[in-house]
């Protein structure tokens, strides 16, 4: 016997006006399929806010650069001759071929276009072409690379795609203070002063909001975080650390240290405060990056959405420079949020291909421990010029 | 002759391009206290040598390479194989005068 009569299809629109208090709605399930609306959050959201890219120290030495995707634009960000960090748009002024086509790399002295070598110094100044010479009307700088506005902080190389960016401090520093009451609290952890211990790269086969969402909210972690609930067993209620201001989760009794089994982790960074001891904080700084601080490392998460289902994650593990460079072993600190990570990008995959139902077309329901979600929503709407209907 | 310049004008490792009064650019350097002066463009393609750069007494071509020894003007690798021609250079009463050198490169 059918139930489905025709007069009233269950088409999965419950997320209305008439739906429970205690559920609201999450974006309608084009937000995430729709390649014109990924579009939108190119252009307005990865090319006009601060985009955090490369890790300072990885580009170690005048000519080392990496290659990375921001919106639309693939982006050179290397050292200069005078120490300083540079960013250019990866396209020659020529005939705009690519630049560079490696992820990574060093250059002696210049940039140069393999396909007519025009050649751009460190400081993205046109140095040399074939026939230059002989046009001494092109203005070096303005037929010079395309700079980008660039921000250290953190010990990361943070661009701007914009003309004129906005503010660093309210933008970035802002969504920190948001979270964490004020900014001495991620000072004590002297980000900038540690040392790579690992990094994990994740091609993630989902919409970049599903994984915004996900880290947003702790509903799920009892669910799929056995060993995460475990150190922090307060996660198993359901309340993410984003949830209330300043809020750290306290690590469980019977934990040691921030590790996949509870074993003792490493050195507290000297200068995080009694307060913070044994304490987990996380912060999402909008719109690409993850952080997150316990007493004896940082986690940080940088998103690079390279389509509207495809979004590669690159995740740093940061120690005390004293734990990398005796080369102590950190595998069971690591392998904590790295199950951690397969875990919510398992989930986020699972729900990908679910925004293009058709039960999905108005979008899911968000529970009351998620309803700060919401507001992530409403900013993205309003960056991108869709508000809802009605 | 020609005056380049002042010799405080041209510091250690940096170039001048010579256009007025000279049959052909030419690239003055200053390589570590040692002034040298060679034809400015590449024998390989057209590019400035004063834009290249300056390692020892040799300078590389920008655009590809070409590493030509300034005491002799000889290419010393691929991809250029006929040398740049060398002029002669003294320093006077604090300039640097430019002898050019009229005859076939070496």
């Amino acid at each position: 016997m059918t139930t489905f009569a025709s007069e009233s299809p269950n088409t999965g629109e419950a997320a209305n006006a008439d739906e429970p208090s205690s559920l609201i709605s999450t974006l309608p399930g084009d937000y995430y399929t729709d390649p014109a609306i990924f579009a939108l959050e190119q252009e307005r959201v990865f090319e006009t806010m601060w985009f955090c890219a490369v890790r300072a120290a990885d580009l170690t030495k005048p000519g080392s650069f990496r290659t990375v995707q921001v919106g639309r634009e693939s982006v050179i960000v290397s050292r200069a001759r005078d120490d300083s960090v540079k960013a250019f748009l990866n396209v020659c002024r020529h005939r705009g071929a690519r630049l560079c086509t490696d992820e990574s790399g060093e250059v002696k002295r210049a940039f140069q276009c393999p396909y007519h070598a025009w050649t751009y110094g460190l400081d993205g100044r046109l140095i040399a072409a074939p026939n230059l010479t002989s046009m001494p009307d092109i203005d070096r700088t303005e037929y010079g690379l395309s700079r980008v506005h660039v921000r250290e902080w953190l010990g990361y190389v943070w661009v701007c795609l914009a003309d004129t960016p906005p503010s660093f401090e309210e933008q970035v520093m802002g969504d920190v203070i948001d979270r964490l009451g004020d900014i001495e609290s991620i000072d004590n952890y002297a980000v900038a002063d540690l040392g790579l211990g690992r990094r994990i790269t994740y091609d993630v086969k989902a919409n970049w909001k599903l994984i915004i969402e996900n880290f947003m909210e702790c509903y799920h972690c009892a669910t799929i975080h056995p060993e995460l609930t475990e150190v922090l067993p307060e996660f198993a209620d359901g309340y993410a650390a984003q949830y209330y201001v300043g809020h750290g989760a306290v690590f469980g009794e019977q934990a040691k240290g921030f590790t996949v089994d509870g074993s003792e982790g490493f050195d507290r960074i000297p200068s995080v405060s009694a307060e913070q001891d044994r304490r987990y904080y996380a912060i999402t700084v909008r719109p690409q990056v993850f952080v997150n601080l316990v007493p004896d490392h940082v986690i940080l998460h940088r998103m690079f959405p390279l389509a509207h289902d495809r979004t590669v994650v690159e995740c740093d593990w940061l120690y005390l420079p004293h734990v990398v460079g005796s080369g102590m072993d950190v595998d069971r600190s690591v392998e904590l949020f790295h199950r951690v990570n397969q875990q919510d990008f398992d989930a986020c995959e699972r729900t990908q291909p679910g925004m293009s139902s058709r039960v999905y077309r108005k979008g899911g329901v968000l529970v009351p421990s998620e309803h700060h979600i919401g507001a992530f929503h409403a900013w993205l709407r309003e960056r991108i010029g869709r508000l809802p209907v009605g | 002759m020609i005056t380049v310049c002042r010799i405080e004008e041209l510091p250690p490792g940096e170039s001048l391009r010579i256009t007025d009064g000279v049959p052909a650019p030419i690239a003055v350097f200053n390589a570590d206290g040692t002034i040298y002066a060679v034809d400015d463009t590449c024998t390989h393609q057209d590019a400035s040598l004063a834009d290249g750069w300056l390692e020892g007494c040799f300078v590389e071509c920008p655009l590809h390479t070409a590493l030509f020894d300034l005491r002799t003007g000889m290419p010393t690798c691929a991809p250029a194989k006929t040398p740049v021609r060398t002029h002669q250079v003294s320093v006077e009463n604090g300039h640097i005068l430019l002898h050019i050198s009229v005859g076939e490169p070496a």
